[in-house]
């Protein structure tokens, strides 16, 4: 009786002390409604027709993929339980069983093959078709076993599939609905579709009957405030509970204040001043390294994005599958004197005029700008301007509107020595960059390889990861390629973008992910 | 009366297929294309040319034109491009809110206008008309999107009296009206002042006054209903301001009205619904000044017999 007493008092003491030292989990509280204020309304919550951020953000919590990417980047399975590569262009995958759609249909295979063919083989195809490579469809093997194919060996096969508009939708709701689905989707989601009105807002609920841990608010409604001044005053008031694309110069403010909390990641874009190697004097290489002796990147950081945007180590994002570090402060510190040094070695010496030249030629430079496109293109774009011209070396820079800067750096020939742009890895995958970027055979209008570079070894490393489907493998292939790209550099990689969401701090459990579009909702509760 | 109108609503017809013809030609001179923004920097080009087929977009201007034109004149509207939804459904969802904004600040444009313009008049140079000037001066320089985030600030942040923006009750309607009202009651209100001042110059009021007819009498029945045919006019072109001002208005305070549909439109480069909306427009504009010109009879019985 004894022992009993005291096994007893030692559980209830260990209980005791368990809520003690995780309150988090206990303090939880279900309920209530998360209101969140975002500029703009969605052009569809269907990813067939939408894969921007307004439509993503909403249908992210409705519709779940096979995979999905965690905050930590890493793949996790969602309605698949567990996949197999077959061959190189086939993936197995055993999907969870059990599982419905929010209108009573059965989640099986059948399900899986009537998104992926109504995705690619619709007409006109799916938005993110040409974001997916080289997928080509999905085969039913059982109701519960579905293969992936692709039209050739594709390595990033399984980030592509874990991307957030990879979302299996319900047949059923497709065909019954026709071109509404597009306004009201159906999927297997945390939360469940409830209204839309155009410009105003969207509702979505938890979904009573959700396979896995169920959300915790009882529902989100999606505002539309285009005006940023007032989306921040609605958070302040206590109109809205979170604001996407919060107002830059607030977060200072914000971040000291205890009533809000501002969460904020390291993005998946790189902005950077790209180098066109193939039009001298920027095919000598030591030109280029020159350049990036010539510029101050951390004075770029602290005083032009004032703690908005993160560091760029390389021309990968942090986050993206494949990434290494260029150790770009330890091989390209800011120093003038080297960057002269380098300009000497190449022939080129002081004139009169402070620019230095070489036979009577100038180094001047042509300079592709938009300004407005990527957050502080613009400024940036004129600091490095001014960087350059303290080592002698002279921009001429054309800031055009962006869809006449698009247009030229999507032409061919290219005649800039330098052009400002912006890319994001969409499918978190080295591959989406570093292939259409850095191959030779990518040269506009092909692909994005604005800068012209041309290595043959690069080119056989980049094909060699993409056709294979071992990550280890296709890991070291893309540090290789880094390696090199880090000696004959063909861009100045400003910074990494960050997502910032700022929440009220009774906003609780919801944490930011890398990826813009990837809202999670489910885990996120207000205590109220 | 009636022939009169329907020769007014006859001529619009060419009114309106030059509005379409000058928004579709913008549209197709601004840099930048539907299908390369909804596909995005990373389409392929087969995508994009494969899409802009799709859409009948690689077809010539003036094809384009005629083509739309045609359906327009069988009442077809079209599908918006980025969203491929009909134009009327997305119309019928905004159209509404303008109207209720428009017709909200021009109410209070109107009342507010004229009461401060006659009160200027009756006791001109007081210290009422000097501040009345100064008022006016101010809401016909400051930009709206300005008035409407102060407004926002003083009456939801600080006073906590009215919603910070959407739309669905009247307290959601305050703050946007007068936002939008505010430089049309300047004009007004400026209009107002000089047409009672000559007016109360006439002979006519020398004469009733002479006859003994008190003052409030001779403001309202002589001096108001002649000095309202100019400010009448003005109130026709005043609503073609706010239906332009609301494209700023709703922006500001997330009103999901027309205006908003219209940015969202320019934005696409979605020309198909641009003209859908700019169409209601300038139908709207059409029919209030047909409106305004059949007034004039009402007030005036010379217009009258001479229609």
């Amino acid at each position: 009786m004894r022992t009993l007493a005291a096994r007893l008092l030692i559980t209830l003491l260990v209980l005791g002390l368990t809520a003690a030292l995780v309150p988090a989990a206990d303090a939880q509280k279900r309920g209530g409604t998360l209101t969140i204020v975002r500029p703009t309304d969605p052009v569809s919550l269907d990813p067939n027709l939408e894969t921007t951020a307004p439509g993503a953000w909403v249908y992210f919590n409705l519709l779940e993929g096979l995979l999905t990417l965690d905050e930590t980047m890493q793949i996790k399975p969602v309605l698949a339980t567990s996949y197999e590569v077959l061959s190189p262009t086939k993936v197995r995958f055993k999907l969870r069983p059990g599982v419905k759609f929010h209108d009573g249909t059965p989640f099986n295979a059948a399900a899986v093959k009537f998104t992926f063919d109504r995705a690619l083989r619709g007409n006109p195809p799916a938005r993110w078709a040409s974001l997916a490579g080289s997928l080509s469809g999905a085969e039913v093997v059982d109701d519960l076993t579905v293969d992936i194919v692709t039209r050739e060996p594709y390595g990033p096969i399984l980030r592509t599939l874990a991307m957030y508009c990879m979302g299996i939708v319900s047949p059923t709701a497709v065909q019954k609905m026709g071109a509404d689905f597009s306004r009201a989707p159906v999927g297997t989601g945390p939360f469940r579709f409830v209204e839309w009105k155009t410009n105003t807002h969207v509702i979505i609920e938890r979904s009573p009957d959700y396979w896995g841990d169920r959300a915790l608010v009882d529902r989100v409604v999606f505002r539309v405030v285009p005006e940023e001044g007032a989306r921040m005053i609605a958070l302040q008031t206590g109109d809205a509970d979170m604001v996407l694309f919060p107002s830059p110069a607030q977060l200072q403010a914000l971040r000291r204040d205890p009533k809000y909390t501002v969460h904020e990641t390291t993005g998946l874009r790189v902005v950077f001043a790209g180098l066109h190697a193939g039009l001298p004097p920027l095919d000598d290489v030591r030109v280029r390294q020159a350049l990036l002796h010539a510029v101050d990147r951390k004075a770029i950081l602290d005083n032009i994005m004032e703690g908005s945007a993160g560091p760029a180590r390389g021309v990968l994002a942090p986050g993206v599958f494949g990434y290494k570090d260029m150790q770009l402060d330890r091989l390209y510190p800011f120093d003038r004197a080297r960057a002269k040094a380098l300009l000497a070695q190449a022939g080129w010496v002081p004139g009169a005029d402070g620019i230095l030249q070489k036979s009577g030629q100038r180094l001047s430079l042509s300079w592709l700008a938009a300004r407005g496109r990527y957050p502080k293109d613009g400024e940036i774009t004129e600091a490095i301007q001014a960087m350059l011209k303290d080592v002698g070396v002279e921009a001429k820079v054309q800031i055009l509107e962006w869809a006449a800067v698009f247009q030229q750096v999507r032409g061919n020939p290219f005649n800039h020595h330098l052009f400002t742009l912006g890319w994001v890895t969409s499918n978190a995958d080295a591959d989406y960059s570093l292939y259409p970027l850095f191959h030779s055979k990518q040269v506009p209008p092909t692909g994005w390889n604005t800068s012209r570079y041309a290595n043959p070894k690069v080119d056989a490393l980049v094909e060699q990861a993409r056709r294979s489907l071992n990550q280890t493998e296709r890991e070291k292939l893309y540090g290789e390629v880094q390696d090199i790209l880090a000696k004959e550099m063909v861009w100045i990689p400003v910074y990494t973008t960050k997502e910032i969401i700022v929440t009220r701090a009774a906003v609780k459990g919801f944490s930011i992910h890398p990826v813009e579009y990837n809202l999670g909702l489910w885990k996120t509760w207000v205590d109220k | 009366m009636l022939s009169f109108a329907a020769r007014r609503l006859l001529l619009a017809v060419p009114v309106l297929l030059g509005v379409v013809f000058v928004v579709m030609l913008t549209i197709d001179l601004l840099p930048g294309d539907a299908v390369t923004l909804m596909l995005g920097e990373h389409a392929t080009k087969d995508a994009v040319a494969a899409l802009r087929e799709h859409l009948g977009l690689d077809k010539p201007f003036l094809v384009r034109y005629l083509d739309y034109v045609g359906r327009l004149l069988r009442g077809d509207l079209g599908r918006s491009i980025q969203q491929n939804r009909p134009v009327v459904a997305e119309l019928a969802d905004a159209w509404p809110a303008t109207l209720e904004l428009t017709v909200a600040a021009l109410a209070v444009a109107t009342a507010v206008g004229i009461a401060a313009g006659v009160v200027s008049a009756v006791w001109p140079n007081s210290l009422f008309d000097a501040a009345a000037r100064l008022a006016s001066l101010f809401g016909l320089s400051m930009p709206i999107f300005w008035t409407g985030l102060v407004l926002m600030v003083v009456f939801s942040l600080w006073l906590n009296w009215l919603p910070v923006g959407g739309a669905g009750s009247l307290s959601h309607l305050v703050l946007p009206a007068v936002t939008l009202a505010l430089p049309s009651v300047a004009m007004i209100s400026r209009m107002s002042r000089s047409a009672v001042l000559d007016v109360l110059g006439e002979d006519y009021v020398r004469t009733a006054r002479a006859k003994g007819v008190g003052e409030l009498w001779v403001l309202g029945k002589h001096a108001l209903r002649n000095a309202f045919i100019p400010i009448l006019t003005l109130l026709g072109l005043q609503s073609g301001q706010l239906m332009g001002g609301a494209v700023l208005t709703e922006t500001v305070f997330s009103w999901p009205g027309l205006g908003r549909l219209i940015v969202k439109a320019i934005f696409a480069r979605d020309y198909v619904l641009l003209q859908g909306a700019v169409l209601v427009f300038a139908l709207a504009f059409v029919v209030v000044n047909l409106l305004v010109d059949l007034s004039y009879g009402l007030l005036d019985p010379r217009v009258a017999r001479q229609g």
